[in-house]
């Protein structure tokens, strides 16, 4: 046998792939955590407006392009970081991994200054509520003979009959759970909102490691009942026919789905371009069409199946308290609840 | 005294000294370097990433002790089981009278084509709550998630690169020692135990190593059947997804460090210390007797019991794909396949870089087993190194090279050849086991009839070695191709904007619910796997002479 052939196929392969990768000018580099769907409707939709060129990365968790985001933070890759909660992009900006921006479209259509960073870091330009999802086809077979009503109050939660048939993602690892467990915190107050997570642990099975795996154990009844954004049990409904209903009760949490610009980025005009567009009517009704989730505009219509934003009874959510003190409620978490 | 013996060392025991050949130095120099670049830059960058007292707080941590104690749980399990069963395995495949063998072998090699998220989905619709198996057919109320669930999942996925480290030894096994045996008077039982075992320890004890690291660093099966147990592997994987927490990651990975090492000194400890050869050179044409009946039949029905269950869980995905509304309505379909074929530019991204990741794999796999067979300065340090990579999880691999190669000199992120190399060295201890497994069953005889003969340094490598070898490459260059083209966990951090690779697309369609355009890409990248392989195998065979009679 002949070596020298392995080394000319090793010799080849070096240089066919160090070839490539030459870089393009003008175009504007997304790190999506919204699904695809979304992102290259919307990615479209830029391109045609401005004649700006994108392109993107879509990965369905927040975390892991966060993750990416500041192991690349020396020279980074991206111009946008888009989608998932504030919560994700408020620890980027403290260190320093973002540049403010103030765009001049969140003054004119008014949007509320809650749902932007105080210091232009990160812009809001969705909404997603935390809500109880109920599997219809279990409930109708197992819970409705005994007469029992549908929960409609976290409280309603602790029912003795839920024990075995209830699901949330993990407060540790996700951040829907975390934003749940907070708000219970600000519900209840610390005491009573710890003994009311103990008692729900009673009814729980899993907590899941990722927030969509919620939604797909109970699509395939694998509980009956479940803590989850309602977005997603929206989406399941009427996108994929699944047997969900989605119920919000009172003293809810929400989070802000955001849209930042990452220092050092190659292209800081086109990224600014990308933050104005996001915070326009098209973008923002693309993603309730499509994603179901709340637009932050006034003049954009809520998505359909989902109650108005204004009828939402929420809780006092202090979002810098509970970014703060999240290392420490997750940590009594693992001990008291320990799962 | 230490100059002396680095001084020995390097002018080489027996006439092989590193300073005497120069072929021997470059590859040295090349084998060491690209370990020390790719294998020990990359887990020292992000070892340093937490800061000292980050380290000093994980035993506060109770989600960490707890992760630590259930990932040693489930790795004693999973291993024992899946070595048990890859015995079994590689047993009935390398005996020509068990009946089936060729199809076993065939099913066996299954799981090492499956994304692991599709696998466990599959495990959920059979096994589940309302699964199609344990409710519909048995009547059963099952809670899959958890440990045992785990185990089952973990055993099925893993056994077979058990099998294939074991099949590789057991296959150069000379059944004339076996028949020396029986002449001597040993019955069946004996000669099984003291003879083929006994030569197949090396096989069994590798086989065991690589499989419990595999299972220490599995996080693909884990994130979907595990549920709200804890593991290492995922909780590395979810600091970083769900808290985006680098610092907490690379803590639970040096946490996950300390087995795998220990795991790594007991191997070396345990087989280190008797050599078996059975490639004498002479080569044997002496045919196998018939295999003891108790023993045949044994094998035959864990192989049987096994295949159906794996092949069950790819009918779970293949039927996904074809169905309209997975779990909902059950009519057939095409629309997933639509669907799926919009990513086809993912699948050859795919193949591209996996077949570039096998040939790395491969090669290095082979020149550092040499290497480290020699007596050369640093052997133990590079076998270290060599295995260290299986030993982490593959979220470590991909924040490590972002975290080494995003910068000049050697500024790789963005282009494919990261996700290549991050790739092709993780899968390095595969390539690596199976290539000194091989070594350990060649004949120094045959090496010194050369050396007479005046080959030497790499001459060796190539007349002597390489062509016994090519068994060590084949396998090694098969299953890198196959896990890289399978990869999820480095694909996350490694994929740039305009080179995703298809496992990627996939995760996302799943994190979006897409099951059944995600069931569909998945059997397209098998078939495209599958077709790849084969002809892969079809041109190595033309070009590598089979192995002697043995």
């Amino acid at each position: 046998m002949d070596v020298r052939r392995w080394w000319l196929v090793v010799v080849f392969f070096v240089v066919a792939s160090a070839l490539p990768a030459g870089a393009q000018a003008r175009r504007v580099v997304v790190y999506s955590a919204l699904p695809d769907l979304e992102t290259s409707l919307i990615n479209r939709e830029f391109t045609r407006r401005t004649g700006i060129a994108v392109e993107a990365l879509s990965v369905a968790a927040a975390g892991a392009l966060a993750a990416r985001i500041r192991a690349e933070k020396d020279r980074p890759r991206a111009d946008i970081f888009v989608g998932g909660s504030a919560d994700f992009h408020a620890p980027l900006a403290r260190e320093g991994l973002l540049q403010p921006y103030r765009s001049p479209v969140a003054r004119e259509a008014r949007i509320s200054p809650a749902f932007v960073d105080r210091d232009g870091y990160w812009h809001g330009w969705y909404l997603g509520i935390l809500s109880i999802i109920v599997n219809t086809e279990r409930w109708d077979r197992e819970m409705a003979p005994r007469r029992l009503p549908k929960p409609a109050t976290w409280d309603d939660l602790l029912r003795p009959e839920f024990r075995g048939h209830f699901i949330m993602p993990s407060p540790v690892t996700t951040g829907a759970g975390y934003i749940f467990v907070a708000g219970q915190i600000f519900r209840l107050g610390e005491d009573r909102g710890w003994a009311y997570l103990r008692e729900l642990n009673r009814n729980a099975t899993l907590y899941t490691p990722t927030a969509p795996g919620t939604i797909t154990l109970l699509e395939r009844g694998e509980a009956i009942v479940a803590m989850m954004w309602a977005h997603e049990a929206i989406g399941a409904r009427r996108v994929r026919f699944q047997p969900l209903e989605v119920i919000v009760p009172p003293d809810t949490a929400f989070e802000i789905g955001a849209v930042s610009i990452l220092r050092g980025a190659a292209n800081p005009e086109g990224a600014r371009a990308y933050v104005d567009f996001l915070l326009t009517r098209t973008p923002q009704d693309i993603n309730a069409r499509y994603g179901f989730r709340y637009p932050v505009r006034a003049d954009v219509e809520p998505p359909a199946g989902a109650p108005p934003f204004e009828s939402v009874k929420f809780v006092r959510y202090d979002r810098e308290w509970a970014i703060a003190n999240m290392e420490r409620l997750r940590e009594r978490w693992s001990r008291e609840i320990g799962r | 005294m230490v100059t002396t013996r680095i001084g020995r060392a390097w002018t080489g025991g027996e006439g092989r000294g590193l300073l005497a050949d120069p072929g021997l130095t470059l590859a040295f120099l090349v084998g060491g370097g690209a370990l020390a670049l790719f294998v020990l830059y990359p887990t020292v960058r992000v070892l340093v990433y937490p800061g000292v007292e980050d380290y000093l707080a994980i035993p506060r941590s109770v989600r960490w002790m707890q992760a630590a104690r259930n990932s040693l749980l489930s790795t004693v399990l999973s291993t024992t089981t899946a070595v048990l069963i890859g015995l079994a395995f590689a047993f009935a495949t390398t005996r020509p009278d068990v009946p089936g063998r060729r199809f076993f072998r065939s099913v066996a090699l299954l799981p090492l084509f499956a994304p692991p998220f599709m696998v466990a989905f599959s495990y959920i619709l059979l096994f589940g709550r309302q699964g199609l198996v344990s409710r519909h057919l048995l009547g059963l109320d099952v809670n899959i998630f958890g440990p045992q669930g785990l185990w089952m999942v973990q055993t099925v996925a893993f056994f077979p690169l058990a099998m294939l480290v074991i099949a590789g030894v057991l296959e150069s096994v000379n059944p004339s020692l076996e028949q020396a045996a029986r002449n001597l008077g040993a019955d069946e039982w004996q000669v099984v135990r003291s003879v083929t075992l006994a030569l197949a320890r090396p096989g069994i004890a590798g086989a065991a190593l690589v499989v419990a690291i595999s299972v220490l660093a599995d996080f693909g099966n884990a994130v979907v059947i595990a549920g709200g147990w804890p593991l290492l592997a995922t909780e590395a994987w979810f600091r970083m997804e769900g808290m985006a927490d680098l610092r907490g990651a690379s803590l639970v990975v040096a946490l996950l460090m300390v087995p795998t090492t220990a795991l790594f000194l007991v191997e070396r400890y345990w087989v280190g210390r008797r050599r078996y050869t059975t490639i004498t050179g002479r080569g044997s044409r002496l045919e196998r007797p018939p295999t003891y009946p108790p023993l045949k039949w044994v094998a035959f029905a864990v192989c049987a019991l096994m295949s159906a269950l794996v092949l069950l869980v790819y009918l779970g995905v293949l039927a996904g794909a074809f169905t309209a509304v997975w779990g909902r309505d059950w009519s057939l379909t095409l629309d997933h396949w639509h669907l799926a074929s919009d990513r086809v530019a993912a699948l050859w991204a795919s193949l591209r870089v996996a077949a570039g990741a096998g040939l790395v794999t491969a090669v290095a796999g082979i020149l550092l087993a040499f290497l480290t067979s020699r007596a050369l300065p640093l052997r133990k340090v590079l076998d270290f190194l060599a295995v260290l990579p299986g030993a982490l999880p593959g979220v470590f691999v991909g924040v490590g090279f972002v975290l080494a190669f995003n910068r000049p000199p050697l500024e790789l992120v963005g282009t494919p050849w990261v996700l290549v190399l991050a790739l092709a060295f993780w899968h390095l201890p595969l390539g690596y086991q199976a290539a000194v497994a091989q070594l350990q069953q060649v004949d120094r005889s045959i090496e010194e009839a050369a050396a007479n003969l005046g080959a030497r340094g790499l001459h060796l490598l190539r007349d002597v070695y390489l062509p016994l070898l090519a068994r060590a490459f084949v396998e090694g260059f098969s299953v890198s191709f196959v896990r890289a083209v399978t990869n999820v966990s480095i694909a996350v951090f490694l994929v740039s904007p305009g080179n995703v690779v298809a496992t990627f697309a996939i995760l996302n369609m799943i994190g979006n619910g897409i099951w059944g355009g995600a069931a569909a890409l998945t059997t397209m990248l098998l078939l495209v796997t599958f077709a790849s392989l084969g002809l892969a195998r079809l041109v190595v065979g033309r070009v590598v002479r089979p192995l002697p009679a043995g």
